[in-house]
């Protein structure tokens, strides 16, 4: 266990180093205009190349990499080009609300997906059609046009929730609930049809199997073998699924957070690729990287714990 | 310079000042709460920027001038300024009751400052210090500034960036940035202000002028989508946005009041006068067939929803460089243009790359169409925002579909006609031009009026090819009165009031 944890850390470094390599040196050629950009319109050429050589625009690509690894080693992931805050926390004040509303909806999405599939694999007949229908169109819907639905009607119509985010310092918790409320349920509504399809499919396979009518034959309620067992076997599929949409929404999660105004990673993530501001976009990438790995690290332990037989001796 | 109102890049970031659900106003008359399309970068003067971020500034700040919302100069931090005989030497006579929020005292060594520190700084609006060459502390009370050349825009700047003024404690330094030190009506409040987000002021006590203080808290938050914005707006969550003319239906639809206002001109500059890239465009009659080209009415129906007023000239009305008889100069007529065209040695046309931007490839279509109409092949080119100005400044294209602001005429003529300006990259310039743009300089109090000639020289050489004055579409709910302010994107932050 031990050693497979510490394998899986291993090559998730590994994949670190690769990605923040290719992630610098794909930004390496936007670098054009980046000191125009900061200084606006009326600087002149001087200013613009004193600029240049102080953010080290003029050197090569290596030795520039070198000096942000180095550097980043030691935690110091510099300061933004544009707003002079340090990246460390400029992200540090943008990761709580993404990953809140991130980690939110995929338990949530979690909880409804499993009982949807569940009650369909189980129940069959209408209800099996009334999920798959639902499915489809939940996936169909792009998940802005949802939000917009949402905010237009919630929000603005009946004035249930803010149409904008409210979360501030000053504000409490009921804020922060008010504000991802809405998100969440779009990205609910979204993410639930494939991954209550997947459960779907794995549960109905696994009551055909041999030791649920051994269960069943043993006198054990449907409901604790459903539970209990049918859905430790079935986990896995749905896991994945589950992990695949974590990751997915974590850039995903971008339009949302512009719809909504929440002052999360996917808007810094944009906002600072635009504009070419390299020390804040290398931290976004290796937060979202590091996340991803953890990510993936935990979701397989799950399944290591759920089901005996993925576990990787 | 440019004010991109309708193109902003779409990003967010947000921030409430409400906890429980929307619907409850921004606060009593006590509170104000913006909608911002740009985020405020530092809070460092020397950084500041005309247009959207001003507010920001002037929260906290001062500046030595007051500019009321029709264009015309006030005491401020200044009480009276004169120049000398040649308008080489402003003479300023300051207020000596004014303190900075950390107890600094406002003073003639401040301004030196902060003045000296803006010049070498070299920031964002550096082109505003370009002609100071010294400032002299006369008396705690009085300070001279030496121009090293006339320049008629320069108590214009004064109301500006340049004219901010910080503590002498904090010029210069790194704290500065992130927390604002100035004599200004409201302070930060740190603890409320989120990065990116919100910045939330409160109102200083001692403030020296109460006519200015209209509100206990001021918010504004950063919003750069156009739907969360309107959306903030009509549920209540801000008092006041800037918004477009589609936006605006919705706005106009749950009872929020527009208010109007001209601030930009939107048209094709065509900069290759000297035909460095494209021949063609060296020759007059090419350029004037262009300006006859385009059915400017019905594109600003269509695309705009009408919201402007078509304009052959780059001048703005309220400047003092407008004629009104430019206004219509060049009529849609395609024939005249064609006809112009052979004139000028092209019967068959020619071909024009131009650049293109997300947010005008509605508009570029359309003109592309208007030109293919008369014989000109346009190839857009596709630029990505952060490319767009760096390119046109470096002389790339001959020429591109723009906005840009429309301010004071000596601002106007180093914007875009001057060979410093950086709206002409290929550095175009005449004798008689050159001439012309002398004598406003050195014109001192006629300046405006002999912008005239430069104006009537631009458009009659067609160096441009304006389309119309855009309206910003500014709405704002009936807590507030607002009044807009001259040549800038949006409201100072004086303009705002409780509505009775």
């Amino acid at each position: 266990m031990v050693s497979f944890i510490l394998k899986r850390i291993g090559s998730g470094i590994s994949v670190l180093l690769a990605i923040s390599f290719i992630a610098y040196f794909l930004l390496y050629f936007s670098s054009a205009n980046i000191a125009r950009n900061i200084l606006g319109e009326s600087a002149s050429l001087d200013q613009v190349h004193a600029k240049e050589i102080e953010l080290g625009l003029d050197q090569p690509l290596l030795t520039r990499f070198f000096d942000w690894f180095t550097h980043a080693l030691q935690g110091d992931f510099g300061t933004s080009w544009f707003t002079s805050q340090g990246v460390v926390e400029g992200l540090a004040s943008r990761l709580p609300i993404t990953l809140t509303l991130v980690g939110v909806s995929i338990i949530c999405i979690a909880i409804v997906s499993t009982l949807l599939g569940m009650a369909a694999a189980v129940k069959r007949g209408w209800v099996d059609k009334l999920v798959q229908t639902g499915a489809v169109l939940g996936d169909a819907i792009p998940s802005f046009v949802l939000a917009i639905v949402l905010v237009t009607v919630f929000a603005i119509q009946f004035q249930l929730f803010p149409a904008t985010s409210s979360i501030a310092p000053d504000a409490g918790a009921s804020a922060w609930v008010a504000s991802m409320a809405l998100p969440v349920i779009a990205l609910l509504i979204n993410g639930v049809a494939s991954a209550a399809q997947q459960i779907r499919s794995a549960v109905i396979k696994q009551l055909e199997k041999d030791y649920v009518r051994t269960l069943r034959s043993r006198g054990i309620s449907e409901t604790e073998i459903l539970f209990k067992h049918v859905l430790r076997s079935a986990a896995p599929a749905g896991l994945t699924v589950l992990s695949l949409q974590f990751v997915g929404m974590l850039g995903g999660v971008v339009i949302i957070e512009q719809i909504f105004a929440l002052p999360g990673m996917g808007a810094l993530a944009v906002q600072s690729t635009t504009m070419g501001d390299i020390p804040l976009v290398m931290g976004v990438v290796l937060y979202t990287v590091i996340i991803v790995i953890i990510v993936n690290l935990v979701v397989d332990l799950i399944n290591g714990w759920l089901n005996p037989k993925v576990r990787v001796s | 310079m440019a004010v991109i109102a309708a193109t902003a890049i779409a990003l967010t970031a947000c921030g409430g000042g409400t906890t429980g659900p929307s619907g409850g106003s921004a606060g009593g008359a006590a509170s104000l709460t913006l909608a911002s399309l740009q985020d405020l970068k530092t809070f460092d003067p020397v950084d500041a920027h005309i247009g959207h971020t001003m507010p920001f500034y002037q929260a906290a700040y001062d500046t030595l001038i007051l500019r009321s919302p029709d264009g015309k100069l006030s005491p401020m931090l200044a009480q009276s300024w004169e120049y000398n005989k040649d308008n080489t030497v402003l003479t300023l006579k300051l207020r000596s009751d004014v303190t900075f929020s950390d107890g600094a005292k406002f003073d003639a060594a401040a301004v030196k400052a902060n003045l000296d520190h803006f010049k070498e700084a070299k920031g964002t609006d550096a082109y505003q210090s370009a002609s100071l060459k010294g400032v002299e502390v006369i008396d705690p009370a009085t300070v001279a500034i030496t121009l090293n050349a006339p320049d008629p825009a320069f108590t214009y700047y004064l109301t500006q960036a340049l004219g901010l003024m910080a503590s002498p404690k904090a010029v210069g330094t790194a704290a500065i940035k992130t927390t604002p030190d100035g004599s200004g009506p409201y302070v930060l409040d740190a603890k409320n202000t989120v990065k990116g987000s919100q910045y939330v002021y409160t109102k200083r006590d001692g403030y020296w002028n109460k006519d200015l203080q209209k509100y206990n808290k001021i918010t504004i938050k950063y919003l750069a989508d156009l739907t969360a914005r309107t959306n903030a707006l009509v549920s209540g969550q801000v008092d006041a946005a800037l918004l477009d003319p589609k936006a605006g239906k919705q706005a106009e639809g749950s009872g929020m009041i527009l208010t109007k206002s001209q601030v930009d001109w939107h048209g094709i500059l065509l900069y290759d006068r000297d035909g460095k890239i494209n021949p063609e465009l060296a020759n007059v009659k090419v350029r004037q067939a262009i300006n006859f080209a385009f059915d400017r009415k019905t594109i600003l129906d269509q695309q705009f929803l009408g919201q402007g007023t078509v304009t052959d000239q780059v001048f703005g009305p309220e400047s003092g460089a407008y004629v009104p008889a430019l206004e219509n100069k060049y009529s849609y007529d395609p024939a005249k243009a064609k006809a112009l065209l052979a004139e000028a040695g092209y019967p068959n046309g020619f071909t024009l790359k131009m650049p293109t931007l997300a947010g005008f490839d509605a508009v570029n279509a359309v003109y592309s169409q208007q030109l293919a109409d008369i014989g000109i092949k346009v190839q857009l080119e596709s630029v990505p925002l952060a490319n767009y100005v760096a390119d046109m400044a470096a002389g790339k294209y001959s020429a591109a579909t723009f906005q840009l602001y429309q301010g004071e005429p000596w601002v106007a003529i180093n914007q875009m006609i001057s060979t410093t300006a950086l709206y002409n990259p290929f550095k175009s310039e005449t004798p008689e031009l050159a001439a012309m743009i002398k004598a406003v300089q050195l014109g001192g109090e006629q300046s405006d009026e002999l912008a005239k000639k430069v104006n009537e020289y631009v458009t009659d050489n067609a160096w441009f090819a304006p389309m119309f004055r855009l309206n910003q579409m500014y709405y704002s709910n009936k807590n507030v009165t607002v009044v807009p302010q001259l040549q800038q994107a949006v409201p100072s932050i004086y303009n705002y009031a409780p509505a009775k």
